[in-house]
């Protein structure tokens, strides 16, 4: 993925890219040559024009190999890399740059806007780098650098690119495998959406950033399912986490039937019509405070508390209704029978009914309705700020 | 919620038929109501329960089909993963999502099955309890 070089660039560039994009680069390379002083080789440069270079407020060389870099180099973007990885270009050009700066000033003025523009450039060009990383840094180090004025380059590039193409392999992972690795070890923070940094070495065509993308949604719900089935958190490897969630969903939904089994067979005596009264008028307000949310209520939440409490509660209505007519207890086993005997509760059902229709608008301040109220409420309330 | 909605139904499936059906009939109607009741409750957000209410309220010999405007993406699959097909053929819908969303799926199916299997649990124990008191 190289960039076309050509290989007699020459100066003849110098109106192709924008002054901004140069002078950043300018201020790049000082960087850089700040960093690598020793690497640079002090071969001349031919000069370039020297109304151009005083412009730029630069030595001569430097000058000229910017030009015939950024002209060579298609992305020009990708010559704004902040961070801690040296640029790969050779650097030798001496330090002290004697040419005489026609207006100081401006220099400085640059400089300083060039400050704020590297440090902003990471953030900034990030999605400029997508793109024009990876052609950079996909291409082999010895290759972009072309050859016009690359006899002069070449010196220097012996020296420096040793080094550089040393550190430039440890990170260029070309291929898919290494770069899924690398990836997430630095894209595992991230948000997930598009803007994702591009690793040295990777691809960042289209394709490639959708992969990425979808990569990393496909792991962070991994990761809730893992969590989510208990015991996956310790399986490492995506085919046994699978393997575990299958098992999981068979066994739950083994578990529905054998459950629904026994609730036929056992319970063809209880009579839920009671109930269903009760516990529309109950959690009336309830469900209409979970309407407007449009949140699926977490069910986690709520078999710990409340239905556990509500089922246990209502199936033993008997009890409620004895609370809530005036407090006389009833012995528990004239409550059991009632609960046994299907046919006989008939009876007593409309009684307790009623006494707790009328319990209910005029006594709120009883003790178990509002108990179960607020449980409901309380679990309600959680599942819905969840 | 669905415990709400679960008695509800339930009482309906006891009282259609206690003496004249079977318990194996019941069960499978104790059954469809869990689901009905589960997927009901999860709301119309998720594909799995619409796809679930889909099949629960399509009942067999219902050989009419009226021309929807359905889009059911039938996107072919690739197939390649046996885990990943196995995952499609149980959370109900997932023969037509992508992976990620399956994933998604699976994850609020996950959910609601352990909380219709607790909810479940919980009756049939209050309810042999309370046969047991005496």
């Amino acid at each position: 993925m190289e960039p076309p070089r050509s290989s007699g660039v020459g100066i003849d560039n110098s109106g192709e890219y924008s002054p901004e994009i140069a002078e950043t680069l300018r201020f790049e390379e000082e960087i850089q040559s700040l960093i690598h002083p020793s690497s640079f080789d002090g071969s001349a440069a031919p000069t370039g024009g020297g109304s151009f270079t005083a412009l730029l407020g630069l030595p001569a060389n430097q000058a000229v190999e910017l030009l015939h870099d950024s002209g060579a180099r298609e992305p020009l973007a990708s010559r704004i890399r902040v961070g801690g990885h040296p640029v790969h270009r050779p650097f030798h050009l001496p330090l002290d740059c004697s040419s005489a700066f026609p207006s100081n000033a401006t220099l400085v003025d640059r400089a300083a806007r060039f400050s704020v523009f590297a440090a902003e450039g990471s953030p900034a060009s990030s999605s400029g780098r997508l793109k024009a990383e990876p052609q950079d840094s996909d291409s082999p180090p010895l290759d972009p650098i072309p050859t016009g004025p690359a006899k002069r380059k070449d010196t220097g590039r012996s020296k420096c690119d040793v080094r550089l193409s040393l550190s430039f392999k440890s990170q260029a992972k070309a291929t898919a495998k290494k770069s899924k690795n690398a990836e997430e070890n630095t894209d595992g923070d991230k948000l997930p959406y598009v803007h994702v940094r591009a690793r040295r070495g990777q691809a960042t065509d289209n394709h490639s950033l959708a992969e990425r993308a979808r990569r990393e949604k496909i792991n962070v719900r991994m990761k809730l399912l893992q969590e989510l089935v208990p015991g996956c958190s310790k399986i490492t490897g995506t085919a046994l986490v699978l393997d575990e969630i299958i098992n999981h969903v068979q066994t739950l939904q083994r578990q529905v039937e054998f459950l629904s089994m026994r609730l036929a067979a056992v319970n063809p005596r209880i009579d839920f019509s009671s109930l269903d009264s009760y516990l529309s008028a109950e959690c009336g307000p309830v469900t209409v405070r979970n309407g407007p949310g449009g949140v699926v209520v977490d069910p986690s939440l709520w078999p710990t508390d409340a239905t556990a409490e509500a089922t246990r509660r209502l199936l033993v209505p008997q009890f409620w209704h004895i609370d809530l007519v005036p407090p006389q207890l009833q012995p528990q086993q004239s409550l059991t029978t009632w609960e046994r005997d299907g046919a006989a509760h008939s009876q007593l059902l409309p009684n307790p009914t009623t006494s707790l229709f009328l319990y209910d608008p005029a006594n709120s301040g009883n003790a178990n309705v509002p108990h179960l109220t607020a449980k409901l409420k309380t679990a309600e309330d959680r599942a819905l700020n969840l | 919620m669905v415990a709400l909605r679960f008695l509800r139904a339930l009482s309906l499936v006891r009282c259609s038929g206690p003496g004249a059906r079977s318990p194996s009939y019941r069960a499978r109607g104790i059954r469809r109501a869990a689901y009905a009741c589960m997927a009901a409750s999860a709301g119309p957000r998720r594909a799995w329960s619409r796809a679930l209410l889909r099949k629960i309220r399509r009942r067999p010999g219902r050989g009419l089909r009226r021309p929807r405007a359905v889009i059911r993406r039938r996107r072919p699959v690739g197939g390649g993963d046996p885990l990943e097909v196995a995952l499609r053929r149980l959370v109900p819908g997932g023969g037509c999502m992508e992976y990620c969303r399956l994933l998604e799926e699976a994850a609020d199916y996950v959910k609601c099955l352990a909380m219709q299997v607790r909810l479940m649990q919980t009756i049939v124990d209050s309810a042999s309890h309370v046969n047991s008191i005496d």
